[in-house]
């Protein structure tokens, strides 16, 4: 299988005339994605140093299929890319326009690369160093939380009502109107 | 077609209510066979296990069958609601949170309160002892004396460990005056039935240990002990009717071999869900179906949440997903400028760090680049998620239907599902969210976001957990498709054991009403077996 073959699948021809990098050169430029996208920061690994890129091209296959492979890839040249030899600044306005050109495309590849981060153990090292204990398999030996205190923690409030089977009583829904008004503005959308 | 030795009672569906009504049925000794489209769910299936989990529930274990490519899936097409449910034996408690609480009083007097919902044919007092029986079988954790609720007996197990969030929440609302109580849950606290106390991991999407109810860990293992046969892959195409008005049997698939069986039966309980169920009434000739109420009457409840951010390192990542509920709004007061109330279901936080930057009931995400790990500092470990969860109006509009002309590949139409909130659900949620605001105020959060689960459209699609109301329980064989014994008004060997029949939503999650409702008709069933066994004519309401 040729290079384009596998890049740009379905695809008459790559996206300019002169982006056509090989498997090793697409490696590199999905690494160099990720790490602008997550980069180290003191006891935090970038996410390159943690290979995301190899888990983002696992499921890109797996979820999305071989040509949101030559999707991503033309994107990001068509935003600018590659980046090797660009400036941090640059690369960061790479990323930028294809995020504003491809947001849907985008945001699947930024959420499967943050969650392909934290599952690696050595960022799940990072986090416990933070103070939280964290474990990236949770379910094998839970977190150990003390037990509910029936004494200590059984609300003395003494709040709270319920209307009984035989007190359930007419209300009046006259002023409602629920038959007329209409409310056009609901939800986040006030 | 092969034809099979009859048996005494048919169960079409092995999720939550078939397992309770096969064990019901089959300790009276009855012969018990249960027909289930999917397979088992083995605990080594569940993604729980792998490090990989956050990115499986999104993918191959999404709760959303429209998301995930399962063999054992049937297509339902949907222009609103995610569609959330597993096939497979256990059913949907393969991948559910369990929540726990129970219908109020005048969740079955609608009719009488405003006139804008049924009454049910049955009041509270009829479901509560069955509430607890279910409980005692299934296995739950909670809490006895909350006063805004009726008496209970003490569930099997203690409330579930009282996290940090729990502390925040119950700071805020006694800040505001209002009404909470540890979650009731469908999850051990302690050991129990053979079953592991919950290790807290907070992953709840169904629970391999068994800690959290799943059926077929749960209910299977007594219906098989007591005589209940169960065939996996036997996907039911329709359900026969006779000469007499009484159904005769099932049509099914065996997926195994392909080959087509029919299966007789003295008594059919129909068990597939909110959408299952109509569909394959529908499908069989419009099948106790007189009223034209099958299908109808689709409830989701209206659903809005939030998520807020305390400065306090909570570590909410930990623990059950449920922390507290509060019923303060969960009577109508018409002041509110609405009918009915709802709940507030408070959560921890995701158990997943991934979610935490990726985005969780509110898609509040991390920004990427160099403050990345700045906001992921912040962010984790602060956060408490809450569910404001409602009764919505009854609209026959709202319904599960079947595609006229296209079929799955074994011939069955495909379902089509629709569902729009109304005016007073509207008002409802606007409401709902005014007070998430209060909530997050209360709490001092440094940050909070809420959630309408509407599209860029406008479109409402709400996390369609609770699919109910489609064969609704009434008093009048016009305006409802089973009796007060879950039995068909139309097909008296008929019963319908799920959560289709409920005649209103309430403020909670369904499951535990559903359950004690099936064990309810169960027990009818097996006290009238005799007589219903060659009746033609249904019990009156």
């Amino acid at each position: 299988m040729t290079v384009d073959a596998i890049l740009f699948p379905s695809a008459d021809a790559p996206p300019n005339g002169n982006a056509k990098p090989a498997p090793a050169e697409a490696a590199a430029l999905l690494a160099d994605f990720v790490e602008v996208l997550i980069p180290g920061e003191g006891d935090w690994p970038s996410a390159a140093t943690v290979g995301v890129q190899a888990m983002l091209a696992t499921r890109l296959f797996e979820d999305l299929g071989r040509g949101h492979f030559a999707r991503l890839a033309t994107a990001i040249i068509a935003a600018g890319g590659p980046f090797a030899g660009r400036s941090e600044e640059e690369r960061v306005a790479i990323v930028q326009r294809f995020e504003a050109t491809e947001p849907a495309l985008f945001g699947w590849v930024r959420d499967a690369a943050y969650i392909a981060y934290y599952e690696n153990p050595f960022v799940g090292a990072v986090i416990n160093a933070q103070g939280h204990p964290y474990d990236v398999r949770p379910h094998l030996k839970g977190y150990p939380l003390a037990p509910f205190d029936v004494e200590r923690q059984t609300p003395r409030h003494g709040r709270g009502h319920f209307i009984a089977t035989a007190d359930v009583r007419r209300v009046d829904t006259s002023t409602l109107d629920l038959e007329t008004e209409r409310t056009q503005a609901w939800g986040l959308k006030r | 077609m092969t034809k099979n030795e009859p048996c005494d009672v048919l169960i079409i569906g092995a999720g939550a209510t078939g397992s309770l009504a096969a064990t019901v049925l089959a300790r009276a000794g009855l012969d018990v066979l249960c027909l289930e489209q999917g397979d088992w769910v083995e605990p080594g299936d569940h993604p729980h296990y792998s490090a990989d989990w956050t990115w499986q529930r999104r993918t191959n274990w999404n709760s959303d069958v429209n998301k995930r490519h399962h063999p054992d899936d049937y297509p339902v097409v949907s222009d609103s609601s995610q569609v959330l449910m597993w096939n497979g034996v256990g059913g949907s408690t393969n991948v559910y949170g369990a929540i726990w609480p129970r219908y109020r009083p005048s969740d079955f007097r609608k009719q009488d309160e405003h006139g804008l919902q049924p009454n049910w044919p049955i009041a509270y007092e009829d479901v509560a002892p069955f509430y607890e029986a279910a409980d005692r079988m299934i296995g739950v954790s909670g809490l006895a004396g909350d006063t805004a609720m009726p008496p209970r007996e003490k569930p099997p197990t203690r409330p579930l460990p009282f996290t940090r969030a729990a502390g925040r929440l119950a700071q805020a609302f006694d800040k505001l005056d209002w009404h909470w109580w540890p979650a009731e849950a469908g999850v051990i606290s302690e050991n129990y039935d053979g079953r592991p106390a919950c290790n807290g991991c907070g992953i709840c999407n169904g629970c391999p240990r068994g800690s959290m109810s799943k059926y077929s860990l749960s209910i299977w293992p007594k219906a098989l002990a007591a005589g209940a046969r169960l065939r996996t892959h036997a996907r039911v195409l329709r359900i026969e009717k006779g000469l007499d008005g009484r159904a005769t049997g099932a049509l099914f698939l065996d997926r195994n071999t392909g080959i087509t069986e029919f299966q007789p039966a003295r008594l059919v309980i129909v068990a597939a869900n909110g959408v299952g169920t109509p569909r394959l009434l529908l499908a069989s000739d419009n099948l106790a179906n007189q009223s034209d109420q099958v299908g109808r009457n689709l409830l989701h409840h209206t659903l809005v949440s939030s998520e807020m951010w305390v400065e306090e390192s909570i570590d909410s990542h930990m623990g059950y997903v449920a922390s507290l509920i509060s019923r303060e709004f969960a009577e109508t007061d018409t002041s509110r400028g609405f009918v009915n109330g709802f709940n507030f279901n408070c959560l921890t936080s995701t158990s997943s760090a991934g979610e935490v930057a990726a985005g969780w009931i509110t898609e509040t995400k991390a920004p990427w680049g160099r403050d990345h790990h700045r906001w992921f500092e912040r962010h984790f470990g602060h956060c408490i998620g809450i569910h404001a969860i409602g009764d919505d109006l009854p609209n026959p509009e709202n319904r599960v239907s079947l595609d006229p002309s296209i079929t799955d590949k074994d011939g069955i139409p495909v379902a089509w599902l629709h569902y729009q909130p109304g005016e007073n659900d509207k008002r409802m949620m606007n409401y709902m969210l005014d007070r998430l605001v209060d909530i997050a105020e209360a709490a001092g959060a440094f940050e909070y976001k809420l959630q309408d689960y509407r599209d860029k459209d406008g479109v409402y699609r709400t996390p369609a957990w609770h699919m109910i109301g489609t064969c609704r329980m009434g008093g009048d064989p016009e305006t409802s498709v089973v009796n007060k014994w879950n039995q068909s008004w139309d097909v008296p060997n008929l019963f319908i054991v799920d959560g289709s029949v409920l005649a209103t939503g309430g403020v909670v999650n369904p499951t535990p009403t559903i359950s004690a409702l099936a064990l309810r008709a169960a027990t009818y069933i097996r006290d009238n077996f005799r007589e219903l066994s060659g009746t033609t004519r249904s019990a009156a309401a």
